[in-house]
């Protein structure tokens, strides 16, 4: 007998025609914990959900303790003591905290109705040892991301998982949080649960984990003990190249100052916000998710207004009340999410192209003139290199990257001055990330000024002439790139409140 | 890795050409031969009345009040949105209508104090939807009560009998042998198609439609869109007041019209529109408003009377919704469900099968065809070929049998390890 | 011990039932004052008499509702049982009452499990699945009926008393409202299913991983609403003794005013039984006040129009009002 509780070998999940895992092996050891790592995109999510039996694999074999197993539902899963807790909490919102811890299991009484009044006991008990702060009787979705989380542990506990699966679970918690998280998981291996976690800080696989496997484009990679790989070569592993091919040359000239904010505020998101970008410049925007970055880009476009400041453009002060105004003004905004906001799947990629600035091809000011709309988007998608079957292909049928692509031709229709571009190369393999920066650094050297928010600190570092580092809705640091190193920004990241509420 | 920064350039020109065969089998093509279709069988059926004078244009006419709904109906259901109050706002428009006539000012002012009042209507509809942000299914619900409510507190159990004379003569009279409704109506469908599918307008709609929060994001205006789609809207329920209270002969209750908000939802969606938004055109509509008064006059024919008809509609509005979710991946669904034992193992072992049997059927038609080979070849061929095919078949079959049993005894594991 | 006082207290106030409770007094007094005569204990027995199909259609709509749903066909699904039931009992009177209830029952069942079946498994939205099927119940129950009315002598007299008859001076019918009520709050409150119904209301993609069958609840969900929409449909005919095909038209709209007036959600995910009771007894009110004003029954219409759309408003800008002081509190701490 081995001595993993866990196997799986040659897992293959497709949905549609997208295969999401591709052959894919992991092992888990008894009282261990094993960090799962890789990019955005690299499968870890679907992993997990093949585990817990959310998914059924199309094939390959899960061995528990040598013996093969297959899941039919959660329900399955959870029987045999796997839990776990996800990315994006999957919590109801409308449901108490008891409730949600026992959703799916949960407990009765004689006539088979629910006990709520042992179960809100049980909760109590469950949830006391990790905080003192939350109420059980409230609906979920009063709490803070941190406090969800805890009654996702709670949860798992609750089931007496034997292995328990933590998606990203330190992504939005102050270090405090994080601590706290961290002897919670040590005390839980200690009793005998392996533990699979999955992360992108190094900081989390440091301090935890005493194994990590690494995937990359829904692959394996490989497994290493945590102690025997360099930092750099578990970098080059998660990306599939060397660190310093990673980035273009930047060849922009940098000039005066385009976007100016100053002191803007919006309650419940950020507070006194204040920076300037300059003309040929890339500005990074970071921090840790929840930052309140992309809220902030979000108001500077118009989505959102803020409560009180200021946004001046070249000297001016404008005021940017919806997305309208914003493009008026020389402002575009790739956003997060392309899939929700970036690109309309149904409809042509021309059209796509051509739909922040429709007045342009028409011509009278209300009739399109598709031929106009099609050399418009195939000029601008060559030159950016688009790879498509041509330029009436609906986006769906791209690869992440190209989509992307579609987003920027977008905003290169409009007539911009400024471009924010919130997590570009997010979700995105890692050849076509490089075709990205590419363009990036035309965009700048074109004299567009550019801010990008994004989390990944060597893109920061990489691609930024300055750093602005967000935490908890405040500005908590500005650094130029020359010089500054992951750490510093890291630590301004993590900066506690305490530390802040003097300045 | 960075390879992909030294490709050529690529020809993104759209290469697709007009291919016939597509045409032929595309939605709107397919409501033609229905329609079609209900006329050989009203030919059949009926061929002395079909051929009688002014029965087939009677049978337009009797449709077309219903077409000013059908357009207005074919936009809001672009948006994703919905609107049922859309037989009550016309009656709102038919009442203004009237009770200026009847307060006797001018009969131009009366027309469009009709068509405001529908325009208003729809504004009240769509301030509720676009800027409060409530959902549109209820509000329209709420307000199809609230404006017939409105209507029988004034009018009560009266009815309403001076109307401009011209709105009678455009219901009933035909230019060279074509009904005035149909003419009005196919001139205000090309507007209409102009809109959509030729204006920046149009995009838009396609574009909320599809997703809301890009068109956010794109610089779009979606409450203001939103708003103009209802205000629209009810400017053609006031349209549709004029047809409908022509048809009427002139005379309008408060209890009239009820379910032509089924009717106009059930031609778009007929006419390839989907509730889900952002998808249709409106040459389908404009067809199925057609097909519909030629069903129902049809039915008429058959004695079947007004009230099993909505059955028809009814089924009508649900299939039409259901049919454009039957596709290759839903039938590759069911397939994978029914034969493969939902196993993809199965799935590709058949497919792949499959594939190579039709590679050997291919080869044998072209050695059949192939004149430059004896007879005794061509069958030595054809049968090495046939054999082939029965060794796949084979060994088709007996892997997916070695993946079933291994299926089964994995099924028969876990049933037994969670059955407690 | 004291700290849970006050957060009773809080609780109480805090509840939006207590805003409709308040509200509801009011209208009683103002209804009291206007038409003093409506408070004898017979007209208000009456009232909820005639009030009491209103009920269980509410509390059927609200459990499609609170699957992010909505049914418009419960109305025509009352005419079909009704008429089903009526034109079978007045050519076999001999057959005992009981078989009626469970007729009609069991036609609401298969209209709502075909609702069911549309939305839950074959994806359809629900407002145009349930609006075919609203003219498909009601065309067939014109069929059924061949255009024929029933009046009283056709009605037996245990048919008429299943409604109309009383217990413990409590007319029938609302002894059947009461336990729908009760049932129906257990239901939702402390089962399984119940709270599945919430759940995928809530959140569907969390309840995907947490192995609730969302296809399953949700045909669930219309197939309650369908039983009581028929067993609705038996007592109509049974309380009126009157029966015909175009019977309890728009009777869904007052049902889905009942739930919004009642604080049922209709994103989905929010809404309980006490709640609608409120909404029920307040609907009641007004309806009944209205037919007791000379001149007001063509109002009735318009104002339930506008009750559906003040209570949908009051509901978002409350919720709004809460999604505003969660961003408050988080303000603090940035």
């Amino acid at each position: 007998m081995s001595d993993y509780i866990l196997e799986l070998k040659d897992v293959v999940k497709t949905f549609g025609g997208v295969t999401a895992l591709n052959g894919v092996h992991f092992q888990l050891k008894k009282g261990e914990i094993h960090a799962l790592m890789g990019e955005n995109g690299a499968g870890k999510s679907t992993f997990i959900k093949v585990i817990t039996g959310v998914h059924q694999p199309d094939s390959g074999v899960m061995l528990l303790e040598d013996e093969k197993i297959t899941l039919r539902s959660t329900a399955d899963s959870a029987k045999l003591g796997i839990a776990a807790i996800y990315q994006h909490v999957t919590a109801f919102p409308d449901l108490s905290v008891t409730e949600n811890i026992f959703m799916g299991q949960e407990i009765k009484n004689k006539i088979g109705l629910y006990d709520w009044k042992t179960m809100t006991k049980r909760a109590k008990e469950l949830i006391e040892p990790l905080s003192q702060e939350i109420d059980v009787n409230k609906p979920m979705g009063t709490l803070s991301v941190a406090q969800q989380q805890l009654v996702e542990i709670a949860k798992a506990l609750s089931r007496d998982a034997r292995i328990l699966i933590m998606d990203e679970p330190t992504a939005s918690l102050t270090r405090t949080e994080c601590e706290q998280l961290y002897q919670i998981a040590e005390r839980l291996r200690d009793e005998g649960v392996s533990i699979i976690f999955i992360t992108h800080k190094f900081e989390d696989m440091y301090r935890l984990a005493s194994r990590v496997t690494v995937f990359r484009d829904s692959q394996y990679i490989g497994s290493w003990d945590v102690d025997k790989i360099s930092n750099q070569k578990l970098i080059a592993e998660m990306v599939g190249r060397e660190l310093s091919q990673m980035y273009p040359e930047k060849t922009a000239k940098i000039g005066e100052v385009v976007l100016e904010v100053n002191n803007i505020s919006k309650e419940g998101y950020f507070k006194n916000i204040s920076f300037n970008v300059r003309r040929g410049e890339i500005l990074a925007l970071t921090g840790l998710v929840g930052a309140g970055r992309t809220e902030v880009c979000q108001t500077i476009y118009g989505i959102m207004n803020p409560d009180s400041g200021s946004i001046k453009l070249k000297g001016k002060e404008v005021k940017i009340g919806s997305p309208v105004d914003a493009l008026a003004h020389g402002i575009g905004l790739l956003p997060e999410d392309r899939q929700i906001q970036g690109l309309v799947n149904e409809l042509p990629i021309y059209q796509n192209v051509s739909s922040a600035v429709m007045k342009k091809f028409t011509k009278n000011g209300i009739i399109l003139q598709q031929e106009e709309e099609e050399k418009n988007a195939i000029e601008l998608c060559q030159k950016i290199q688009l790879k498509a079957k041509d330029i009436s292909a609906p986006p769906s049928s791209l690869s992440g990257g190209n989509q992307q692509k579609v987003v920027f031709a977008k905003l290169l229709s409009c007539d911009l001055k400024v471009l924010i571009l919130d997590e570009p190369t997010k979700g995105i393999d890692v050849g076509a990330k490089y075709s990205i920066y590419e363009i990036m650094n035309e965009l700048a050297a074109s004299g567009y000024a550019i801010i990008m928010v994004s989390s990944e600190m060597p893109e920061v570092l990489g691609m930024a002439d300055r750093i602005v580092v967000m935490k908890s809705g405040r500005v908590t640091g500005e650094f130029e790139s020359e010089g500054t190193t992951q750490e510093m920004i890291l630590e301004a990241s993590l900066k506690h409140k305490e530390e802040r509420e003097d300045n | 890795m960075s390879g992909e920064t030294k490709v050529p350039v690529r020809d993104l020109a759209v290469k697709e050409k007009f291919k016939l065969s597509k045409f032929l089998v595309k939605w709107e093509m397919i409501l033609i031969y229905i329609l079609v279709l209900i006329n050989i069988v009203l030919i059949v059926a009926k061929p002395g009345l079909y051929f009688t004078n002014g029965t087939i244009q009677s049978i337009i006419q009797s449709g077309m009040d219903l077409s000013p709904l059908v357009l207005g109906m074919i936009f809001i259901l672009m948006l994703g949105d919905i609107d049922v109050s859309v037989a009550s706002t016309m009656i709102v428009a038919s009442m203004a209508t009237g009770l200026s006539m009847d307060a006797g000012l001018p009969m131009f002012l009366c027309v469009v104090l009709g068509l405001i009042a529908g325009a208003a209507c729809g504004a009240f509809n769509g301030y509720l939807v676009a800027y409060i942000k409530m959902p549109a299914v209820i509000v329209t619900i709420s307000t199809s009560m609230l404006f017939r409510g409105i209507v029988k507190i004034i009018m009560d159990v009266n009815v309403l009998k001076n109307f401009p004379s011209f709105y009678t003569q455009l219901a009933w009279t035909n230019i060279a042998g074509i009904p005035v409704s149909l003419i009005i109506f196919l001139l205000i469908s090309v507007v209409f198609m102009l809109i959509l599918h030729r204006s920046t307008f149009g995009r838009k709609l396609y574009i909320i439609g599809n997703n809301p929060t890009v068109a956010t994001y794109s610089g779009i205006n979606v409450e203001k869109t939103k708003m103009i789609v209802f205000i629209l809207m009810g400017f053609m329920a006031g349209v549709a007041s004029i047809f409908f209270v022509g048809r009427m002969g002139g005379g309008v209750s408060s209890t009239m019209g009820t379910g032509y908000e089924l009717d106009a939802i059930a031609i778009c969606v007929l006419g390839g529109v989907s509730t889900n938004g952002g998808k249709g055109k409106v040459y389908g509509p404009v067809i199925g408003t057609l097909i519909m008064a030629f069903l129902i006059y049809t039915l008429g024919l058959m004695n079947v009377d007004a009230n099993s008809r909505k059955i028809l509609t009814g089924f009508i509005l649900i299939i039409a919704v259901l049919i454009p979710n039957v596709n290759k991946q839903l039938v590759a669904a069911i397939k994978l469900k029914l034969f493969y034992a939902n196993n993809k193992n199965i799935e590709a072992v058949n497919i792949k099968a499959a594939e190579e049997i039709k590679n050997y059927r291919d080869m044998i038609t072209a050695a059949k065809k192939d004149a430059k080979m004896s007879e005794s070849d061509k069958a030595a061929k054809v049968k090495k070929y046939e054999e082939k095919i029965v060794s796949v078949k084979a060994k088709c079959k007996e892997q997916t049998a070695v993946l079933k049993s291994e299926l089964k005894e994995d099924a028969r594991k876990a049933k037994q390890r969670f059955s407690n | 011990m004291k700290e849970q006082k006050t957060s009773v207290f809080k609780k109480i106030t805090g509840n939006r039932n207590f805003g409709l409770l308040v509200g509801f007094v009011v209208l009683l007094i103002v209804a009291a004052i206007i038409t003093p005569s409506m408070y004898s204990m017979n007209s208000i027995m009456n009232m909820l008499r005639n009030n009491a199909v209103y009920a269980l259609l509410a509390v059927g709509s609200m459990m499609v509702i609170i699957t992010g749903g909505i049914d418009l066909s419960v109305a025509s699904t009352l005419s079909l049982a009704g008429v089903i039931c009526s034109s079978l009992m007045s050519s076999n009177m001999e057959v005992p009452t009981f078989v009626w209830v469970l007729l009609g029952l069991g036609i609401g069942i298969v209209c709502g499990a075909f609702n069911g079946f549309l939305v839950g498994y074959l994806k359809m939205v629900p407002i145009i699945a349930t609006l075919g099927t609203m003219y498909i119940f009601r065309g067939f129950a014109f069929l059924a009926s061949g255009g024929k009315w029933w009046f009283p002598h056709q009605f037996t007299e245990g048919y008429a008393n299943f409604a109309g008859g009383r217990f413990l001076g409590i007319y029938n019918i609302l002894w059947i409202v009461i336990i729908v009520f009760i049932l129906a709050g257990i239901f939702l409150g402390y089962t399984a299913p119940g709270r599945r119904i919430y759940a995928i209301g809530t959140n569907k993609e969390s309840a995907q991983v947490a192995g609730i069958k969302e296809a399953k609840v949700t045909f669930l969900a219309f197939v309650i609403s369908g039983a009581l929409a028929g067993l609705s449909g038996m007592l109509y005919t049974a309380n009126y003794s009157i029966c015909y095909y175009g019977m309890g038209e728009s009777y869904e709209m007052t049902a889905i005013a009942i739930c919004i007036l009642g604080g049922v959600s209709i994103t989905g995910g929010k809404g309980k039984i006490d709640g609608v009771i409120i909404g029920f007894l307040m609907m009641s009110v007004i309806t009944y006040f209205i037919s007791l004003l000379p001149g007001l029954s063509v109002w009735q219409d318009a104002i339930q129009g506008a009750i559906i759309i003040v209570a949908v408003a009051i509901n978002i800008f409350t919720e709004r009002a809460v999604e505003k002081r969660v961003l408050k509190e988080r303000g603090a701490l940035i």
